[in-house]
């Protein structure tokens, strides 16, 4: 199958710091890609550098063989991005703030409230948006990323501040968008949901991959605990995970 | 329904449903009405010492809250991580920066026209209210430095990465071209020969919209001595015909030209992360 995201050589480098490390990856259409790893480990960086708002210090970065430099409309368009950072502070309501995002993709307002319903948010009514829980903000942000039926969802940490009942469910709509063809490449420190709903996990540490394989080739080079166990071999060494300390 | 007009509506909504827009018109309002009471103690027409005031408080007034809402507007977007959002939108420069710019301009017009509007009412159920050419060309005034201001604010909002550091960028230029501009030019032409400082002076308030705008209503409103003899050639200018199109295309010039440079600068930074 052809290659729709294609990561050559890339690198980023800011004030002589290296917050990535030279990688090379590829992914096909309708993967789901967990970047996994603590803080500082380049994942949202990465996912800076694929939504073109960080240029690449090193490298190219393809999508369906277009790059941002070349063909900035046709690739941004083929891009839906969920930040991980966004603070809403308008007055708006959950169909307002999504009619508008709507309106910039050429979506129709049958789109929108589609979207609403998926994400749980369209009995909100005239609720505003900045009296959203996080959860619920983080819902918002999901119908957002998928108004456009992209090529590529970059989503950045997707399940802060999600209860177990959303993080399910986060997990069963990024299975159906794949599903339709969509490749799936999201960020998170939790390693159950990357477990859960990813096909190939890429383990990152302070810029560098230690990691890029296929949920089943872990499973069957880690066992049955598969990343966790992973993680745990490749970060945490002897020192073992944190335990219980009160008795 | 194109990115330009989906931009300018939701900054119209965030505008209007802001409590700033209804603290600014209420302050507007006061302070217009407290101009026209000033005024009847004492009729005059044309250009005249309340004229002069109410321009000179105008433009104490109008340049700083333009300039803090339009800075922040644009600073907010990227504080709140807006602006990186809508960057993977496939946003022209032109729909991002002109949609908020008009939407920005409506809102703070429609403040500025309420504010004019109430007093114009008030004034006309009275004796010695404004004649309406000379009310005309103070609101015109008005809504001049707004257009002015406000592009001068896209550009500071371009730069600035912080609400605070736009705040801080804002006062400096409004201090200098508002109040220190006068002691400033008169230090610095002060040291130069007589004959340099009519054309230098001519060329530096090209720099100024809050200056050039002035002298063009001053003038207009029939008060041309009083802004000295350097601006003699000023006055002539803009009461022919062809100042008032030259004036226009000055005005049109000077917001395009910041929009550009705070598109450009916008781009610019777009890679820094």
């Amino acid at each position: 199958m052809d290659n729709v995201l294609q990561l050559t050589d890339v690198s980023k480098v800011i004030a002589q710091k290296q917050l990535v490390a030279p990688f090379s990856l590829s992914f096909t259409a309708g993967q789901i890609v967990a970047l996994c790893g603590g803080n500082g480990a380049g994942k949202s960086s990465i996912i800076r550098m694929i939504a073109g708002l960080s240029k690449p210090s090193t490298g190219s970065i393809t999508l369906n063989e277009l790059t941002i430099e070349a063909q900035p409309e046709q690739y941004l368009s083929a891009i839906g991005y969920m930040p991980d950072d966004y603070q809403f502070t308008g007055s708006f309501t959950a169909y307002e703030s999504l009619k508008f995002w709507g309106e910039l993709k050429q979506q129709s307002t049958e789109r929108v409230r589609e979207l609403l319903a998926l994400v749980g948010l369209q009995d909100t009514g005239k609720k505003k948006v900045h009296q959203f829980s996080k959860g619920m903000r983080q819902r918002l942000l999901l119908a957002q990323a998928l108004l456009s039926k992209p090529a590529l969802l970059l989503l950045d940490e997707p399940t802060n501040g999600l209860d177990p009942y959303w993080m399910k469910q986060f997990v069963s709509i990024i299975d159906e968008t794949a599903r339709q063809g969509t490749l799936v490449l999201f960020s998170t420190h939790q390693l159950q949901v990357a477990e859960a709903a990813a096909d190939h996990i890429v383990l990152l540490d302070q810029g560098q991959i230690k990691l890029s394989s296929s949920y089943s080739d872990i499973k069957q080079q880690y066992g049955e605990e598969g990343i966790q166990k992973a993680y745990e071999q490749l970060f945490w060494g002897e020192e073992g995970p944190m335990k219980r300390v009160r008795s | 329904m194109n990115h330009f007009t989906t931009i300018m509506k939701r900054e119209l909504r965030i505008g209007f449903r802001n409590p700033w827009a209804y603290s600014f018109l209420a302050l507007f309002v006061i302070f217009m009405l407290s101009m026209l009471l000033i005024h009847q103690q004492g009729y005059s027409s044309g250009y005249s010492g309340v004229t002069g005031m109410l321009m000179n408080l105008t433009l104490y007034l109008l340049p700083l809250i333009t300039l803090m809402l339009g800075a922040f507007s644009i600073t907010g977007e990227k504080e709140d991580g807006s602006a990186a959002l809508l960057y993977t939108y496939r946003l022209s420069m032109t729909s991002w920066l002109g949609g908020k710019y008009i939407g920005l301009l409506l809102v703070l017009i429609s403040i500025v026209t309420i504010g004019y509007s109430v007093t114009g009412i008030i004034s006309s159920f009275t004796a010695s209210g404004f004649t309406a050419s000379v009310y005309a060309l103070l609101f015109i005034f008005a809504v001049l430095l707004i257009a002015a201001f406000l592009a001068i604010a896209m550009v500071i909002g371009a730069i600035a990465s912080t609400r605070w550091q736009a705040l801080t960028y804002v006062i400096g230029i409004w201090f200098f071209f508002i109040i220190g501009w006068s002691p400033i030019m008169i230090a610095l032409l002060g040291q130069l020969p007589y004959l340099w400082i009519k054309p230098l002076l001519t060329i530096m308030t090209f720099f100024n919209p809050a200056e050039w705008i002035r002298v063009y209503i001053i003038a207009a409103l029939g008060g041309g001595m009083i802004v000295g003899p350097e601006y003699y050639q000023w006055i002539t200018w803009v009461t022919h015909p062809s100042g008032h199109i030259a004036f226009t295309l000055l005005t049109i010039g000077y917001v395009l030209g910041s929009l550009a440079l705070a598109g450009w600068l916008w781009k610019r930074g777009r890679y820094r992360g």
